[in-house]
């Protein structure tokens, strides 16, 4: 049922803009992720570090963001949209988390990309396939 | 940019041309002719009866959520039929063409369908009876019922709910044009990659399957959004959450997985459309892309649609059952969790549609326990219902007759479901017509809660019962049709027969596809029946009057008002007391209270803008199948510049006067008949007195 909100100035959720937030937290995610950038252009530590301390200035933007441009809290007027956006992490875990994992069980099996199938055409090559071998 | 095509293309009519108007098809034409017939026949009696006026008053520029409720129903039942009709084709050809020997008609090499025209028969078919049946009558039924239920007075955006019916129509009738001008796909419901690519399917066919996708996903997920918001923020004051009725629990439920699930169908669709317009290669074979991406996304989609569907099913056998038992709902906090929990493992089970893709074994171990762990929360349900029923004084009314025929095909259904479910097993049935007929059995008891939940609540909305003996002969030939076509559809699944098969090899086969057929006669029968029960129940709707609470046991708060419900709902706000709020109130001696005075009424005020942007968005779509970019920039910009219009429209509400309140409410409670003169009227199809010995005087 429609209420009677003629001033959308009055609205809650447009009563909590606040150019100052925005301002800062688009600062701030701009220099973690620059420095993200910086760490992986200049290789500044050892591929599994990199991946996660990247992850982890990726994580605290997210956060950052979600707290001062989404306004994620629980107060009355934004406690369903905080629920909402957290209960949004399982669902991206299972689809992504899910079909990264059968894409890379199917790729080895179903995509002969070139470099696996170099070696699957010289271990051929070399000797005859046993029967009901998976190729 | 754009890719090049096949055949001829013009600035006017893009790719359209008299040669794509199947005028040589006899099925076709014949099937143009009736509607062109029965639209004319239609069109002249609201212009003979001169209803136009009350046509576009009353109904299409309403934003009452039970009139968008019917309306939903009634495009439901329209493509039902559609649906039917082409289920009906699909039987015949696989009855005749049978053999080497079996003669062709109509250019056919057997039977009397050409491949390609089969083809389109079983997409449209599935498209159809998911997208364009089952959903708009599972919304239409949660549109009415769900604000009813929470004790609101509309939905919580009732110019978004129209917003979302004009657009799920739009979609419909994006679909029966295809039937006349152009072609439908013919990959399948699903659609088939690369096939659906530009190479494989040159024509429209495609272009009009996503589109008609397109609209009908963007409306659900606007009816989604409406549902939950309605349900999180409209209750009224004491509807606390563990008071909720158990449909509004099952209509949450769903809409979290459409309003989740919905937007990966509109990115699988919009991947293959730029692969289609734009040339680009997100599901091509080579060229870098990967055709198994487009089965991943959208069986992301495809199995939460499922449950979508399945879920307010649940929800409505949920409300029926403990009515007719006469006793509250065994398990009411085991229920709702079994909800949640079917709601929560749709999300991790998609990959059962497609375990012989070639996925490692331990991938599809995981989705094969996922898919069996659906199992628990459904056999807490079933126990529930019948645990519910356990020692009740049970009561075989019309409602339960269906509500207990869909329980049987929830066990037969989900027993082979669970045959399905094994790896191994999958593997021998993969495609087979086993697993048609499995998930028909789920469909069917879709379906069967939907016809139960149309005779329980239908009192509710129009203040008479429909007849119960012609309702019974429909309900009978109905379980008779499908017996007799599923049965047979199970054993040749087991004999090895593929889904989609427009000719049929093996003779041997043939006893088992007559009998499918017969199952059809049966089903086309019990529609004859169907169209009695209505038309005898509305010739005697005088005599099957009825009150505020039609079954004399109902127990939810949409059982408080009275039938037909005024379009305010309520005359004041209902305070809740307990979970079951009408049969507190008969057992506390509180249901024949009425108010001495009453308060004004906010209301949102009609508009025609949704039925115009329905028409805009057709526009859109058709002029986007045949390439007509001239009208596809138009209608892009008649839609946003309405909606720009509209926000800036400040007339959008009105409020009730107190003595319409009070002159609306001593009538509906006297059983006279009201119209106002400024046009607001009372209930969805009429007024009706309230006759029954327990209603309210």
């Amino acid at each position: 049922m429609t209420h009677s909100a003629d001033n959308p100035l009055e609205h809650p959720e447009v009563q909590l803009a606040d150019g100052r937030g925005y301002l800062l937290v688009y600062l701030f995610s701009s220099a973690l992720l620059g420095a993200a950038t910086w760490l992986v252009a200049k290789q500044a530590m050892a591929p599994l570090g990199l991946f996660l301390l990247t992850t982890a200035l990726a994580g605290v933007v997210v956060v950052a963001q979600g707290v001062f441009l989404l306004h994620m809290e629980f107060s009355e007027t934004q406690r369903w949209h905080t629920v909402s956006l957290v209960l949004f992490i399982p669902l991206f875990i299972l689809t992504i988390g899910l079909s990264s994992w059968m894409f890379h069980g199917l790729y080895r099996r179903t995509m002969l990309t070139p470099r696996t199938a170099a070696p699957a055409a010289a271990a051929s090559a070399g000797a005859p396939a046993m029967p009901g071998m998976d190729r | 940019m754009l890719v090049n095509l096949q055949g001829p293309w013009s600035p006017l009519l893009g790719r359209l041309a008299m040669s794509q108007i199947p005028y040589e098809n006899p099925i076709l034409v014949g099937t143009f002719l009736l509607v062109v017939a029965l639209g004319m026949a239609i069109l002249g009696a609201v212009t003979y009866y001169g209803k136009w006026r009350y046509l576009w008053r009353e109904w299409l520029t309403t934003v009452d959520h039970k009139k968008i409720g019917i309306m939903y129903i009634l495009v439901g039942l329209v493509m039902l039929l559609r649906g039917f009709a082409d289920a009906a084709m699909i039987r015949s050809q696989q009855a005749m063409a049978v053999g080497p020997d079996s003669p062709g008609y109509l250019g056919a090499l057997h039977g009397y369908l050409t491949p390609f025209h089969f083809g389109q028969i079983y997409t449209a078919h599935g498209v159809i009876m998911i997208l364009f049946a089952a959903t708009p009558i599972l919304v239409g039924i949660m549109n009415i019922i769900v604000p009813l239920q929470v004790g609101a007075r509309d939905m919580a955006y009732p110019y978004l709910n129209a917003v979302g019916l004009w657009l799920t129509t739009a979609g419909a009738a994006l679909v029966m044009t295809a039937l006349f001008i152009g072609d439908f796909a013919h990959a399948g419901w699903f659609g088939s990659l690369p096939l659906n690519e530009l190479p494989y399917s040159p024509g429209v066919g495609v272009d009009y399957w996503i589109w008609a996708m397109q609209l009908s996903s963007v409306g659900t997920t606007l009816g989604g959004i409406n549902l939950i918001a309605t349900i999180v923020k409209m209750r009224a004051p004491g509807m606390t959450w563990m008071r909720l009725p158990m449909f509004t629990w099952a209509s949450l439920s769903a809409n979290i997985i459409s309003l989740t699930s919905f937007p990966v169908l509109t990115v699988s669709l919009a991947l293959l459309t730029l692969d289609r317009y734009l040339g680009t290669h997100f599901y091509t074979a080579g060229m870098g892309g990967n055709l198994m991406l487009y089965n991943d996304l959208f069986w992301i989609w495809g199995h939460p649609e499922v449950y979508f569907v399945i879920l307010p099913a649940f929800g409505m056998l949920s409300e029926i059952i403990p009515v007719f038992s006469e006793k509250t709902l065994f398990g009411y906090t085991g229920m709702v969790l079994a909800s949640f929990g079917i709601a929560g493992v749709s999300w991790g089970v998609w990959l059962h549609h497609f375990f012989t893709m070639g996925s490692a074994p331990d991938v599809n171990a995981f989705y094969s326990v996922s898919t069996m762990l659906v199992g628990i929360p459904t056999g807490v349900k079933v126990f529930n219902w019948l645990f519910t029923m356990y020692r009740g004084r049970l009561r075989f009314d019309l409602p339960m007759i269906w509500a207990c025929a869909a329980l049987f095909f929830l066990l037969a259904g989900g027993m082979t479901g669970m045959m399905n479910a094994f790896t191994t097993n999958d593997y021998m049935v993969h495609n087979s017509v086993f697993v048609v007929a499995h998930f028909h059995l789920m469909l069917l008891l879709i379906v069967y809660a939907i016809f139960g939940a149309v005779n329980f609540w239908f009192p509710k909305v129009f203040g008479f019962k429909l007849n119960e003996r012609w309702g019974k002969w429909f309900f009978w030939f109905f379980t008779a049709g499908t017996a007799t076509v599923f049965i047979p559809m199970f054993t040749l699944g087991f004999m090895g027969m593929t889904r989609r098969l427009d000719y049929i090899p093996y003779t041997q086969w043939q006893p088992l596809l007559d009998a499918e057929m017969a199952g059809i006669v049966l089903y086309s029968l019990s529609a004859v029946y169907l169209v009695v029960q209505l038309y005898v129940s509305l010739r005697d709707r005088a005599l099957n009057r009825v009150g505020a609470d039609p079954w004399g046991t109902s127990r939810s708060l949409e059982w408080a008002t009275p039938s037909p419900v005024p379009f305010y709902n309520f005359a004041y706000i209902p305070h809740v007391n307990a979970r079951d709020e009408w049969a507190w109130r008969r057992e506390n001696g509180v249901a024949q209270l009425r108010h001495e005075h009453y308060t004004g009424i906010h209301m949102p005020r009609n508009t025609g803008v949704p039925l115009v942007l329905g028409g805009l968005s057709l526009g859109l779509a058709f002029a986007l199948v045949w390439r007509m970019w001239w009208l596809a920039a138009l209608c892009l910009a008649g839609i946003v510049l309405l909606v720009i219009m509209r926000s800036f429209a400040r007339n959008t509400d009105y409020t009730v006067p107190p003595e319409e309140v009070k002159r609306v409410e001593d009538a509906v409670w006297a059983g006279a008949s009201v119209r106002g003169a400024d046009g607001v009227r009372s209930g969805a199809g009429g007024l009706t007195p309230a006759h029954a010995p327990w209603a309210p005087k």
